[in-house]
């Protein structure tokens, strides 16, 4: 084998590990300051959580609940998921509360309320209502007690109101009608919802979840027992697009948002440059361009390194 | 005004913190012990405020249901740790804690155990029930020692290898992804929120 060929994959694997670390950093860099438009493709897990928070649509009688079990760290996957699914709710006028069970969450929960109700016209209590940070050891018989009257298990909310005097809770007595429940976390908690709240009152669960997760959450989405399934980065990127198209779609016959259509999904291309789209509902699919270069920079290091590997071991034999 | 001061300070800490991947320095170590300190400042007052008022201190001092003191005895037990003579007393607290485990046997193994069973026990109408069929099987019978793995044994047990790798490194790859993200989000924040650059 040539010998400068042999030198240069010596050289490559001594490199010092910092120089990797400056070329990840400007494949991240670059795509983020110079947006490109790439084809967001929705998944089932994605598409059946939208579809089902959807089929509340001005519904009274329906609502969802979001449960933050995160903190801060986990936000860059997990936050742009909760504005997109809080905006979903606001633009169709869908009932939502939302309940955190750790400190840190309790101000990932206002950030996310008022990052998407800015464009909206809302009111807390009635149309959206925010529970609180409710402390973990209490989250069983606050989960348990959902099943039987959701005002008598959370009693108050992050304001210190009784729940059961709030205009939201019309209609809204148990799991019945808070048919959904998502848990955003950065860990299997969506196995307690699944464990107490599916198993013994038949409520529908849902997980959006960091993407370290995914693999321990696949068997619980392949049994049916979670809906559906938003999956890190990428599953906040397809839920943006899935608002873009239908929920904050306006024309004359659709004035508040459009249903669900397979077709217009696999034909409608957002795009993701210029300002169409506030930057807020785009951070996720923005943030996917940088993930897509970096992915392709660390499939091309690890195949240079096994190459490096093999002729240099070639070498020694 | 005070978003600025707040990004700039935001912006000094994540620096910090990546600095490390130079080398370990002072700045580094400054903002997490920094980190440490806040997260457990935040806690201890959110915790007494939305924890202790409205479980322990309402419900005996205001509303006078003075059963309550009862289990606010019992989790005050647990400070006895710190005590030599006395550690032993915060046992009970953890063995009150330890039957909430028998209360979700029952549900547990509904979810985690019959649901799964028999969403593997379907027909196998396609390659992917197909693929689960043989991943299971083979998988268990990996783990299954009393039997020697040699022969067509031992090839079978391979495939359940073989089956486990691919999952370990799906699992693996989504792991890298979730990073690639964190990155991702402190870098649109130093570039958008402190610096400007993206909008």
């Amino acid at each position: 084998m040539n010998k400068n060929v042999i030198k240069f994959f010596d050289k490559i694997q001594n490199i010092d590990r910092r120089y990797i670390y400056l070329v990840v950093a400007f494949s991240i860099i670059i795509p983020l300051l110079i947006p490109f438009n790439s084809p967001t493709y929705v998944t089932k897990p994605t598409e059946d959580i939208y579809k089902k928070i959807d089929s509340f649509a001005g519904d009274e009688n329906k609502a969802i609940l979001m449960s933050f079990t995160h903190d801060a760290s986990t936000m860059p996957e997990l936050f742009p998921m909760e504005v997109s699914v809080l905006r979903h709710c606001f633009e169709r006028n869908i009932k939502v509360f939302t309940i955190c069970w750790l400190p840190a969450a309790a101000p990932l929960v206002d950030y996310a309320i008022n990052t998407a109700k800015e464009d909206f016209d809302v009111q807390s209590g009635v149309d959206y209502c925010n529970f609180g940070y409710k402390p973990w050891a209490i989250q069983l018989p606050i989960m348990l007690g959902m099943g039987d009257d959701i005002a008598k298990a959370v009693e108050t909310d992050s304001q210190g109101r009784k729940v059961e005097n709030l205009e939201i809770m019309k209609n809204i007595k148990n799991y019945d009608d808070m048919n959904l429940v998502i848990d955003f976390a950065a860990s299997s908690s969506s196995i307690t919802w699944i464990t107490y709240a599916r198993a013994r009152f038949g409520a529908n669960i849902a997980a959006g979840v960091t993407a370290v997760m995914v693999a321990d959450n696949y068997p619980y989405l392949q049994t049916g027992q979670l809906m559906g399934m938003l999956r890190g980065l990428k599953g906040a990127a397809e839920y943006e697009k899935l608002v873009d198209v239908f929920a904050a779609y306006e024309s004359e016959d659709y004035p508040n948002g459009r249903p669900f259509s397979n077709e217009i999904i696999k034909e409608t291309r957002v795009p993701i440059t210029g300002d169409t789209v506030p930057y807020k509902y785009k951070k996720a699919r923005i943030g996917m361009n940088a993930q897509s270069v970096a992915h392709i920079m660390m499939i091309f290091f690890i195949l240079l390194g096994n190459i490096g590997y093999f002729i240099t071991k070639k070498k020694e034999i | 005004m005070f978003e600025t001061i707040s990004n700039f300070v935001a912006a000094f800490l994540t620096l910090s913190i990546f600095s490390f991947l130079y080398k370990d320095n002072p700045f580094y170590k400054f903002a997490e012990a920094l980190l440490v300190g806040i997260s457990m400042g935040y806690a201890i007052p959110l915790v007494y405020e939305n924890v202790f008022m409205p479980y322990v201190y309402t419900p005996i001092f205001l509303n006078h249901k003075f059963i309550i003191i009862i289990p606010a005895l019992l989790g005050s037990l647990y400070m006895l740790r710190f005590s030599k003579n006395l550690g032993w007393l915060s046992r009970y607290p953890i063995v009150f804690g330890m039957s909430i485990v028998g209360m979700s046997i029952p549900l547990s193994i509904h979810s985690s155990v019959l649901v799964q069973m028999r969403s593997a026990m379907l027909p196998i109408d396609g390659i992917n029930s197909a693929l689960i069929f043989i991943g299971t099987v083979t998988i268990l019978l990996y783990f299954f020692f009393s039997k020697a793995h040699k022969g067509i044994y031992g090839k079978v047990t391979n495939v359940g290898i073989w089956f486990m790798m691919i999952g370990f490194g799906a699992s693996f790859g989504y792991t890298v992804m979730a990073r690639v993200s964190l990155l991702i989000g402190r870098i649109q924040f130093l570039l958008g929120d402190w610096l400007g650059l993206i909008k």
